[in-house]
């Protein structure tokens, strides 16, 4: 890996493990991520795509080896520290967990959340300063979908509300973008152009960016990098254009055994 | 061929039907034990009288007062709408208290919002939680009218007295059915506030809420109806609602006047049906 040693990695985890009831969703990961690099994870379902996702989010703690994110490792973190960290990372979520019966606005303005006090974050709600108000219409403007500022969220179609989520995530601020199975619930030409508007903010803004995907293909097509999981291990991390067809139907290959313990979607 | 796993047979008695059958059996022991014949519900000789007095009153209400009253007393109608105001009153009164409580208590008792924010103090939560229930409990299991009862015993015939004894059960009610539509309403968003850094109240404010609010609204409604027949009835034990009117016609025979009371709580709680069915069509539909 050409990483220098002067610039501290956006995500760097060695061995790292978790562990739900006893059982290893994940197990000795080596990973390392420099900062504006994008990637994506591909593998079968409940091969700890999103447990992954979820511990570069500082959403989920490792229970072996360490995770560090902006040079800072998660174990022993104070809970106040945790929460900065995390204001700074956006998560597209596969189920996109916005509130529906609010304005599209609210939603937005709830990226912020974890960098405002309580105070704050009322007056906010109750009375948008013009200037934020602005702001969010320039990052729905960015995601497509400019005209729905005042709309309520659960008017929009799923693919409008995936770039909700999305203006939300951005709305942060954040250094790196991260999204679980960013297309799983539109057709194939929304699901393109969704990857496809992941990658250029990202790149537009310098994100460090993560995208879960079950669709090889368009990781192929937006990623120069990919990272093969299977059964909580990393299979391959390489770049993409030196990633074998065998390597891949390996990752995908059924095993009668995993059809009996299926632990696929499940997200602790 | 492999032969196909044994399917279990079902269980003859199953525990759900035992259940179902002691229901059914302390049900019916309780109807013996009430002993009620239908024939109790047929009035006596001299009642019938009144029975059909009062409901042939039914469609020819009072327009003014069937006896006499003293000089300056106001017309029927003008001190039937001061009444059905003054009963309109307490209940805002006593809801608008009950809903605060009801709001602090009833987030206070969630135990899944407590679950997911403790912070190393693991007997916090069910420490506080558990208080509130306790707290719950004891409001609601005590009817409003009792509660006017030591009220009036305490502080007299005081207005603040019976707005008090409708905001305490109806406090501890909405607590109660507020908690658990904020442990059922769908945690997905609270959780994707958690994790971009949102603090504690945050999350509950901007999460949570939001997503229970529709059903929580539309609950309060409906309890604001229950409190103004509930401040209605407290007239019977003097406060100037419209039950005292009732009472002091009722006492006096006079069933048309009794009737326009009775028009005018109807008038009051169908107002309040047709208010919140509005405000329903505009904001969840």
């Amino acid at each position: 890996m050409s990483l220098r040693r002067t610039e501290a990695a956006a995500f760097r985890l060695a061995a790292a493990g978790v562990r739900f009831d006893g059982r290893a969703a994940l197990a000795g990961v080596e990973l390392e991520i420099r900062p504006g690099e994008s990637l994506a994870l591909v593998g079968p379902s409940g091969s700890g795509k999103t447990t992954l996702l979820r511990l570069l989010n500082a959403a989920a703690l490792p229970s072996s080896g360490s995770v560090e994110i902006d040079g800072r490792a998660l174990n022993g973190m104070p809970p106040a520290a945790l929460r900065d960290l995390r204001a700074r990372i956006g998560f597209v979520h596969q189920d996109l967990c916005l509130v529906p019966n609010v304005r599209v606005l609210s939603n937005v303005l709830a990226g912020r959340l974890g960098q405002q006090g309580l105070a704050a974050s009322l007056r906010s709600l109750l009375q948008p300063p013009r200037a934020e108000i602005e702001e969010v219409a320039r990052v729905l403007e960015r995601v497509g979908i400019g005209e729905k500022l005042y709309q309520r969220t659960d008017s929009l179609s799923g693919g409008q509300r995936q770039r909700v989520a999305l203006a939300r995530a951005l709305f942060q601020e954040p250094r790196a973008l991260l999204a679980d199975e960013p297309v799983s619930a539109v057709d194939p030409a929304r699901a393109r152009s969704m990857v496809a508007l992941l990658a250029e903010v990202s790149r537009e803004r310098g994100l460090t960016l993560v995208v879960s995907l079950h669709d090889i293909a368009l990781a192929r097509e937006f990623f120069p990098r990919l990272v093969g999981l299977r059964g909580g291990r990393v299979v391959f991390d390489r770049r993409t254009g030196e990633v074998t067809a065998g390597e891949l139907e390996r990752l995908y290959a059924l095993e009668g055994l995993e059809l009996a313990d299926d632990g696929a979607g499940r997200s602790p | 061929m492999t032969a196909l796993a044994a399917v279990p047979e079902p269980r003859r008695i199953s525990g759900r039907g035992l259940v179902l059958a002691g229901i059914a059996l302390a049900t019916l022991g309780a109807w013996l034990a009430l002993d009620a014949p239908l024939s109790g519900l047929v009035p006596r000789e001299g009642s019938w009288r009144i029975v059909r007095g009062f409901f042939g009153s039914a469609l020819q209400p009072a327009l003014d007062y069937e006896g006499e009253v003293p000089e300056g007393t106001l017309p029927l109608l003008a001190s039937g709408l001061a009444a059905a105001r003054r009963t309109l009153v307490f209940a805002v009164g006593g809801m608008s208290l009950a809903l605060v409580f009801g709001v602090v208590l009833g987030f206070l008792a969630s135990s899944s919002w407590w679950a997911a924010e403790r912070r190393g103090r693991s007997w916090l939560g069910p420490l506080v939680w558990s208080s509130a229930r306790v707290l719950i409990v004891g409001m609601r299991s005590v009817h409003e009218l009792l509660w006017a009862v030591l009220f009036l015993a305490a502080c007299g015939l005081n207005t603040f007295g019976a707005v008090v004894a409708i905001a305490i059960p109806y406090g501890g009610t909405l607590a109660k059915i507020f908690s658990e539509m904020l442990e059922e309403a769908p945690r997905d968003s609270a959780k994707a506030l958690r994790e971009l850094g949102a603090g504690p109240l945050q999350v509950f404010l901007f999460g949570q809420l939001p997503r229970a609010l529709p059903d929580m609204a539309a609950y309060a409604f409906y309890r604001f109806e229950c409190a103004v027949r509930s401040s209605a009835v407290l007239g019977f034990f003097g406060f100037p609602t419209l039950g005292y009117s009732i009472a002091q016609a009722f006492e006096n025979l006079h069933y048309a006047e009794v009737w326009t009371y009775l028009y005018l709580l109807m008038a009051l709680v169908v107002g309040i049906e047709l208010w919140s069915g509005a405000l329903r069509r505009r904001f969840v539909a």
